[in-house]
This record gives C-alpha cells, sequence and structure tokens, in this order.
C-alpha cells in the first residue's frame, strides 16, 4: 500500500494511489521481475494499433546528451492479440490500466474504443495522437486541433469511461490542441510525446537511426516539456498529465507544481527500472519535509509573478476563445490614429 | 554495432529445458577493473543471480554513477565469464564511446547498477566431443563462457579468435587454460578473410571433429560457419548484437525491423541474442516465420 497522501483522481472516475505512472511504449508487464507494480499509480502498456504493423527499421534507438532518440515506430500484434494475450497479464496487477491507441487515420482509433469499451481490466484510454515515427497519422492528425477533436468526440462516443488525449509537443501551441481535445470531451491530457529530432553518423553520412528522423526523449527535453505542461495545464480545466524527461521526485514535482495532478516517466525506466518506485518514495519524503498535507496541494501551487508579454497569456481565457471582458488591452498597441 | 546477417536464416531456439533466473535490478559491487589491452578492460562484478545465469546471457549495465545524466541509456554486456564460487562474473568491453570511456574510468569498490541476467543462452548439445568457437573483436566475450561449460565437460575447443590486430585479440588466456586450440587471425596479418579461415575449420567440420558452431562478432563469420556446416549437419548458433534500452523486451528497440508486411523481426534481447542460424534455403522446420530474416 502506498502513502494515502499521494492520491490523486484524474477525474471520470480514474482515481491513483499515486501520481506516478509509466508513459507508453516505455513500459511493460516484463518489469514486474524488477520493481513491484502494485506500487504504481497506473500502468500504461505500449500503444496499441488495429492491426499488426512490424514497425520501423533498424536501428531504431540513438543517444544524444542526456537523451534518447527512438524510431521504434510501434510494432503492434494487434487488437485481438492484446485482447488474448497482454490484457490478461496486466489484470494480475492491482493499479488500474489505461490502454494507449494509435491509428494511422481518424477511424482506427475509433474502432479501437469499440473494441475496448466495456472489457474487464481497461480502467481508460489514452489517445496517442503524438507518434512522430508513423508513416501516416501522426502529426496529420496530432498537430491539427480540429483532427484530434474528431478523434476524441468519436472515441467518447464509443468509450465509456476516462478518455486520454497525448499530445504533440510539435506544435506552436499546444493549448490550441489541448483545448480542443477538452472540448472534444477527453477527460483529462496528457503532455508531452517525444520531439522530433536527429543524430548523424559524419563518418557514414547517414542518420543514426534507421528513419531520418526519430522522437527525443529523456533528460534533454525537460524544461521544454515542463514549459509546455505548464501552459497546458493552465489552459484546460481537466487533469494533466505531465511528463518528458522525469527521472525522479524532484523532477516530477516540478510538473505537479506546474499543474499536473499525475505523472509518467519513460527514459528513465531504462537508466533505472526503479525510477518509479524512487520517485513515490520520494514524494512522500517531500511531504513530510515540508509540512505538507496531500500532494494535491502541490497540483499547479507554482508561485510566479506575470511580466512583460506573459502577463496577456496569463489572463483568463486567453487561450481560449476570445473574451472580451477578460482579455486586456494590448500594452504596446499602435495608438489609433 | 553489427548489422543483422543476410543470407542467413534464424531460429528462435526452444525454450531451454531448466528454468532460467529471472532477471532483477541489482546495485553490484565492482570487484575488479583492469585494462587487458590497449582499448580493452576487464570489469569483475558481484551478483549472486547473474553469477547464476547461463553461457551466452548478458547483462544491461548502467555505465555512469547513480547521478550522472549521460549518456543515459545501459549497455548490453555479454558475461564473460561466470565465477559462481564467489557469487561473481566478468565482463570484458572495449572503449568506443563515452559509455564505455565511463565504465573504464570506474574503480573496485564502486556499485554498478544493472539488470541481469538476460537473454537466451546457448543450448550446449548433451554429447559434445568437440565445440568450434568463432568469435571477432569484442564479439568474443559471448562465446567465452560457453566455451568454458563445454570444455568442463569434457569437450575439446576449437576457438577461432578474429580482431583488427594482433594486440586487440581477446580472450587468448582464456582458451589457452581451456587447453583449446586456437586459432589468432587479425587484418594487420592478412589472415582474418573468410577464406583463410575457411581453410582452419573446414577440416574440423569434415572430419566431425565438433558437433556444434558458436558464432558472434563477425556477418560474414556467421555467413562462412553456415555455410561450412550446413552439408555435414551440425548445429551453428550465434549471438548477435544489436541497440538496446531495456533488454527485457519491452521497448523493442532492438528488433531489426519488418519480416514480411506487418511482422516485427525477433527481439534481439528476449527471443536472443541467441539463435540457431541455418542456410536460408534449408530453414529449420518448426522455427517461427519471424525468425526468418528477409535477405533485403
Amino acid at each position: 500500500m502506498t502513502d494515502p497522501r499521494l492520491a490523486v483522481d484524474l477525474g471520470a472516475g480514474l482515481k491513483l494511489q499515486n501520481p506516478v505512472m509509466p508513459a507508453s511504449g516505455c513500459f511493460g508487464v516484463e518489469m514486474a521481475s524488477l520493481i513491484d507494480l502494485d506500487t504504481l499509480g497506473a500502468l500504461v502498456p505500449k500503444t496499441i494499433f488495429y492491426g499488426a504493423r512490424a514497425g520501423n527499421p533498424s536501428p531504431r534507438l540513438a543517444e544524444t546528451p542526456a537523451g534518447m532518440l527512438n524510431s521504434v515506430g510501434i510494432p503492434s500484434r494487434g487488437i485481438d492479440d492484446f485482447l488474448r494475450r497482454i490484457l490478461p497479464a496486466y489484470r494480475r496487477f492491482r493499479p488500474p490500466t489505461i490502454v494507449s491507441i494509435g491509428g494511422l487515420s481518424i477511424h482506427e482509433y475509433w474502432d479501437l474504443a469499440a473494441r475496448l469499451n466495456g472489457v474487464p481490466g481497461v480502467a481508460g484510454l489514452e489517445l496517442n495522437v503524438s507518434c512522430p515515427n508513423l508513416e501516416a497519422g501522426g502529426l496529420e492528425i496530432g498537430a491539427s486541433p480540429e483532427n484530434v477533436a474528431r478523434v476524441v468526440h468519436g472515441v467518447v462516443q464509443r468509450f465509456e469511461g476516462p478518455v486520454i488525449a497525448k499530445l504533440t509537443p510539435n506544435v506552436t501551441r499546444i493549448n490550441d490542441i489541448a483545448l480542443a481535445a477538452e472540448e472534444a470531451g477527453a477527460s483529462a491530457i496528457s503532455a508531452i510525446n517525444t520531439f522530433v529530432a536527429m543524430a548523424i553518423d559524419v563518418h557514414a553520412r547517414q542518420p543514426l537511426t534507421g528513419t531520418p528522423t526519430a522522437g527525443i526523449s529523456g533528460p534533454a527535453i525537460k524544461p521544454m516539456a515542463l514549459r509546455m505542461v505548464w501552459e497546458t495545464a493552465r489552459t484546460v480545466r481537466v487533469p494533466v498529465i505531465g511528463m518528458g524527461g522525469i527521472s525522479n521526485a524532484q523532477d516530477a514535482l516540478e510538473f505537479i507544481l506546474a499543474g499536473a495532478s499525475a505523472v509518467a516517466i519513460g527514459t528513465a525506466n531504462f537508466t533505472r527500472p526503479t525510477a518509479m518506485p524512487d520517485t513515490i518514495a520520494g514524494l512522500s519524503r517531500f511531504l513530510d519535509d515540508e509540512g505538507v498535507g496531500n500532494v494535491r496541494e502541490l497540483i499547479g501551487a507554482l508561485r510566479y509573478e506575470a511580466f512583460g508579454p506573459t502577463a496577456a497569456v496569463d489572463a483568463p481565457g486567453a487561450y481560449g476563445p476570445p473574451d472580451p471582458d477578460t482579455t486586456p488591452a494590448p500594452r504596446r498597441g499602435r495608438r489609433p490614429s | 554495432m553489427s548489422d543483422f546477417p543476410h543470407g542467413v536464416a534464424l531460429g528462435v531456439l526452444p525454450a531451454p529445458a531448466g528454468t532460467l533466473p529471472a532477471p532483477h535490478c541489482a546495485a553490484a559491487p565492482i570487484t575488479a577493473q583492469f585494462q587487458v589491452a590497449p582499448e580493452h578492460y576487464l570489469m569483475r562484478l558481484r551478483d549472486a543471480r547473474v553469477a547464476g545465469g547461463a553461457p551466452g546471457q548478458f547483462v544491461m549495465l548502467k555505465p555512469t554513477r547513480a547521478t550522472d545524466l549521460h549518456p543515459i541509456l545501459p549497455r548490453p554486456m555479454a558475461v564473460y565469464r561466470y565465477l559462481p564460487a564467489s557469487d561473481e562474473f566478468e565482463i570484458v568491453y572495449r572503449v568506443i564511446g563515452t559509455g564505455t570511456q565511463v565504465m573504464s574510468e570506474r574503480t573496485a569498490g564502486e556499485i554498478a547498477e544493472l539488470v541481469g541476467p538476460v537473454g537466451q543462452p546457448f543450448r550446449l548439445a548433451s554429447s559434445l566431443d568437440g565445440l568450434l568457437v568463432i568469435g571477432r573483436g569484442i564479439g568474443v566475450c559471448s562465446i567465452t563462457a560457453a566455451a568454458e561449460v563445454a570444455a568442463a565437460r569434457g569437450a575439446r575447443v576449437y576457438a577461432v579468435v578474429s580482431a583488427r590486430r594482433p594486440d586487440a585479440l581477446v580472450g587468448l588466456d582464456l582458451f589457452a587454460a581451456l587447453g583449446a586450440q586456437v586459432f589468432p587471425v587479425t587484418d594487420t596479418e592478412g589472415t582474418s578473410a573468410p577464406e583463410h579461415v575457411a581453410e582452419l575449420v573446414a577440416p574440423l567440420l569434415r572430419l566431425g571433429r565438433v558437433q556444434q558452431v558458436l558464432v558472434c562478432g563477425s556477418n560474414r563469420l556467421i555467413d562462412l560457419a553456415v555455410r561450412l556446416a550446413a552439408p555435414h549437419g551440425i548445429d551453428v548458433q550465434v549471438s548477435l548484437e544489436a541497440h538496446m534500452a531495456c533488454g527485457i523486451g519491452y521497448c523493442h528497440g532492438c528488433s531489426h525491423g519488418a519480416v514480411g508486411e506487418s511482422e516485427e523481426a525477433p527481439l534481439v534481447c528476449r527471443e536472443g541474442p541467441v539463435f540457431r542460424a541455418s542456410c536460408q534455403s534449408s530453414a529449420v522446420s518448426g522455427q517461427r516465420s519471424a525468425a526468418a530474416i528477409a535477405d533485403s
């Protein structure tokens, strides 16, 4: 049993015993021989597609300073194999399983949602509308507020339960996407997936990964992920699951203070498989040391002073539909002539 | 990092008879570390679980100290030698980048974080008069432990040890201690070409001196072994290298990619790193289709 002070609520009935879960793609029940999975806030399997896919050519991994590139490309044996072989392995564990689903088309998400509706052991869906390594779909869906809204809208019509939209950072304004997902019915937002990135072998004059570009994760992206989670959390009203380079309790606390109700740990599971349990223990220690009653008090508790152009950003609804009553006048507008 | 061998059918080996120890997370004390060649180091670590592993298995070793952020991925390291009496095992590695450089700077008494033992071991035949092992470069480290076990069971070991230069030959002392017949071959001496290696080992296969061949570290040598062994029905097992992040099967970073339209090639970490290799035309019946790596 984990520390009751760590319990969090992700809405739509999704309650976690603590705010720490794995990031999809960086976890499997194989980890049960390494750590006690029952101590985690939730379990998140690797993204599945409706049909079988092989994934991308090798090499699928490369390293950059404090980071990792992957172009795994989501190999999947499809929904039937998932229901028959993978999901039962997750049912053996106590934390809720959030099933991550992908698609090369908007309809593929809808079809998966219909198949997973009412299936025992599926506590919620995470819509991976943000993988940068797909031959189709990918950013065409994830970078478009309209397409993300269509995916979410169709899923919530077919799946009764929590629906989490996992967003890409490869956009100019993540808030627009987050708001579109919320308005379409998402019960929570996951932010972020990997940044599109690249590394080159200068001797071979080839990319270091089997596809020319790949997604970067790990501590290298943490400050950028944090900024996007902060912007997302103050734009939407639904809970946000923060992720991107989180390796320990210090990192997790930064995301929670920035507004995340829960955090996901990905690449750090490779570096040290005890990263998730260590983070959970670290959160309890922080509550002790700081005299904080429970972790919920820390969600979005960032203290800061708005300044300069961000003052306008801080106004309620600044990233939502324009509200003439609350949107302040521009500071350096041109003088009307 | 080697690419996968082409023109060779790779079969996933059947589950081993005994149960293998489950991998665990360990903070393993480094009990010794020394340089064994200009670019090569030997690290000895203490962990009872890994020391109870089987030849051909490996560990995922975090190269850095606990708090270092770079590089972030653990390194797959073959167990070079098992020392079960003292719960120790040894790895030998070549310094080729930041990770192995950091590893080489660590000293006895420090702690190395690792996950292990992982991977499928070599399956040594129960009645083995002779074993041929062929290793190139650091790939030799994947076959030394199997050679030790075979020798302990009374088999005669024949070892082709290949490298770029004489000072990069790995494991000569170990093979000598096993009473093995060693064939060191190098690029600089012009002895490492497959045609020359074929001259050395073909008689062993033709005369029935060996019943199994284990290969690691060179696709050309894997190809050679398969071609020489096939006419005599001799079993060839190979250990493959790949980039890895998790080492236990969930990240899918180590698969070669696709087999056919929509099937993923086997994971080197979990289905391998040891595979059975055969000529593509005479693929072993019963092997999974995923194991046949298409020659593209």
